[in-house]
């Protein structure tokens, strides 16, 4: 039980629970608002990733300049995505997502030259060139450390990540009950209907995309700053549905859901990793890796058994058709 | 003229639903379009409205030809439809579904939230105040905050009505307005068809079954069988139409 109760530990908790809020925020606008079946959101990731990477390290970019394009650069892809599939049907859309992020995967594994392939970002320069790309980000987080005396670097970042996380949190919140939101949401329900009262519904569509795309881009660049190396392994299919469980766990169409969601998976998907009492003790480390997952998916089929409106969703909105 | 739709053809899969239908719709008239059932009118209706695109002819409102234009910009050009079952956006206000049907708002666009506040909040303030408006006109003003999943079949008509108003169209198509509807409310609808064309100058074009109630609101009737224009006339005319009786009572015969 040491490590649970290390403060350490529980603040990398933490950071990845801030780190997925940012991802998961990206899909509550997707399909939360705008219904929209995004499986690849972790092919956006990648590509902030990468792009903040590689314009470090290859091209020499302060990475203050890097991030903010490599956010654009997950919401271009967002709409190059977007542009030939959006007027598919829904099933079909998230095919074709799914699709897309098992392609920037591969890319990334194979195209060597470009993302240090499967060796992944330390292999950024080439062979036996060990490479970094997060100096400047070291830099900021000591002084952000310096500026509140806090010494330990994983509080420091468990800040910034949720600082972050929390004011984009608050500028969606606020999205979401613009006039804007209210055409997102109409999308959502009936996307005849809302053509049907003047409103370009591909647009919307679109636009909902790109913006939840570069959320995920900006989860990209802090998940590769907490790491300080990536590769192409970490940008699994599997990152893309724990971002579908948070999102249910939490409640869809609830912006501040998410950060509950988040803290929550991030809490089972933690502890669950050191159960040592029976019947988990019966079993070494490595399988009771796998029964968090098990763990994890009771909680879910629980949840959607008993409170299919996650933990903040709105049961009323449940039963009406 | 409001409408001319000239020589509109569509076909699934072979099977010609329109073939070569024309009709004409006069300002502030109320014209039906009736038929059994497989004639065609509910294709003619969607290709009128965007969400067909038809395989030939050309369709004009006022003059401007709207036949390969998407839904949005038929409506921005000012002619919206309902559809045969009302559609409430069953997880949002009653006054967000009228609300969101407000043309020109700037809080719709990304750029006009940010770089326009002061206007997107006069604007939501005048849309709000014009949607209660039109939520009275409907008597559901008390239901405004409802969640629009709560009413009932015939609340969620008279919301679509609504809804529609608030795009301020010209010209309305109304897709079976009467179906499953009760006697009440029919007679409801009714009035508030003729008082809309009186008051504020609204063309409609219905497709509806319900005969009676051609006959009491229509000025014009065209009549489509087998995805053809059989005939166009008054009431009166079609109803006594040897041609009309044969296909369309004949087969409810």
């Amino acid at each position: 039980m040491s490590v649970l109760s290390s403060g350490e530990f529980w603040a990398f908790v933490g950071v990845m629970a801030g780190i997925y809020t940012l991802f998961t925020l990206g899909l509550q606008v997707q399909f939360g608002l705008a219904g929209l079946l995004n499986f690849g959101q972790v092919g956006f990731m990648a590509i902030g990733a990468y792009t903040m990477a590689i314009l470090v390290v290859k091209q020499g970019w302060s990475m203050w300049l890097a991030t903010p394009l490599a956010v654009v650069a997950a919401a271009a892809a967002g709409v190059l995505v977007g542009l030939p599939t959006l007027r598919l049907r829904g099933d079909y859309f998230a095919i074709v997502t799914i699709a897309f992020s098992e392609i920037v995967r591969w890319v990334a594994t194979n195209e060597d030259g470009l993302t240090g392939g499967s060796q992944g970002t330390i292999n950024l320069s080439g062979e036996g060139v060990a490479t970094q790309y997060n100096g400047a980000w070291e830099r900021f987080q000591g002084w952000v450390g310096d500026q509140l005396h806090i010494a330990s670097k994983d509080v420091v970042m468990l800040i910034i990540v949720w600082t972050a996380a929390l004011v984009l949190l608050w500028l969606t919140a606020r999205l979401a009950r613009t006039p804007w939101g209210r055409v997102l949401r109409a999308i959502r329900e009936d996307e005849d209907a809302t053509a049907s009262l003047g409103k370009p519904v591909f647009r919307y569509r679109l636009q909902a995309l790109a913006l939840g795309a570069a959320f995920a881009g900006l989860a990209g660049c802090f998940y590769a700053w907490q790491f300080s190396f990536f590769g192409p392994d970490d940008f699994q299919p599997l990152i893309t549905f724990f971002g579908w469980m948070i999102l249910i766990l939490g409640g869809v169409g609830r912006v501040w859901a998410v950060p509950v969601g988040a803290a929550v998976f991030g809490f089972l998907f933690a502890a669950t990793r050191f159960f040592d009492f029976p019947p988990f003790s019966y079993l070494d480390s490595a399988d009771r890796a796998y029964v968090r997952l098990m763990v994890i998916g009771l909680v879910i089929v629980l949840l959607v058994v008993f409170r299919p409106q996650g933990i903040l969703g709105r049961r009323d909105e449940m039963v009406l058709e | 003229m409001l409408l001319e739709a000239r020589d509109v053809t569509k076909s699934f899969a072979g099977v010609r639903a329109v073939d070569d239908a024309s009709l004409v719709v006069e300002d502030r008239s109320i014209t039906a379009l009736i038929g059994p059932n497989g004639a065609g009118k509910s294709t003619l209706f969607n290709c009128i409205s965007g969400f067909l695109r038809p395989d030939g002819g050309r369709i004009e409102l006022a003059g401007q030809r709207i036949d390969r234009s998407p839904p949005h910009r038929i409506v921005r050009a000012g002619l919206a439809r309902t559809f045969q079952t009302a559609r409430a956006l069953t997880r949002m206000t009653v006054l967000d579904n009228v609300r969101l049907a407000a043309p020109a708002h700037p809080g719709e666009q990304l750029d006009g939230l940010v770089l326009r506040r002061g206007a997107v909040r006069r604007r939501e303030r005048e849309v709000t105040e014009q949607a209660l408006e039109l939520l009275r006109l409907v008597r559901l003003e008390e239901h405004a905050d409802a969640l629009s999943g709560t009413l009932s079949g015939g609340q969620r008509k008279l919301l679509d009505l609504a809804r529609i108003l608030m795009a301020s169209p010209r010209m309305i198509l109304l897709d079976e307005p009467m179906a499953g509807v009760n006697p009440a409310l029919r007679e409801e609808l009714l009035a508030h068809v003729l008082e809309l064309r009186a008051t504020r100058g609204i063309t409609f074009l219905i497709v509806e079954h319900d005969l009676g109630f051609v006959m009491q609101a229509s000025d014009r009737v065209v009549v489509m069988n087998e995805g053809r224009v059989l005939m166009e006339g008054t009431p009166d005319e079609v109803q006594g139409d040897e041609r009309v009786i044969d296909a369309y009572l004949g087969t409810h015969a």
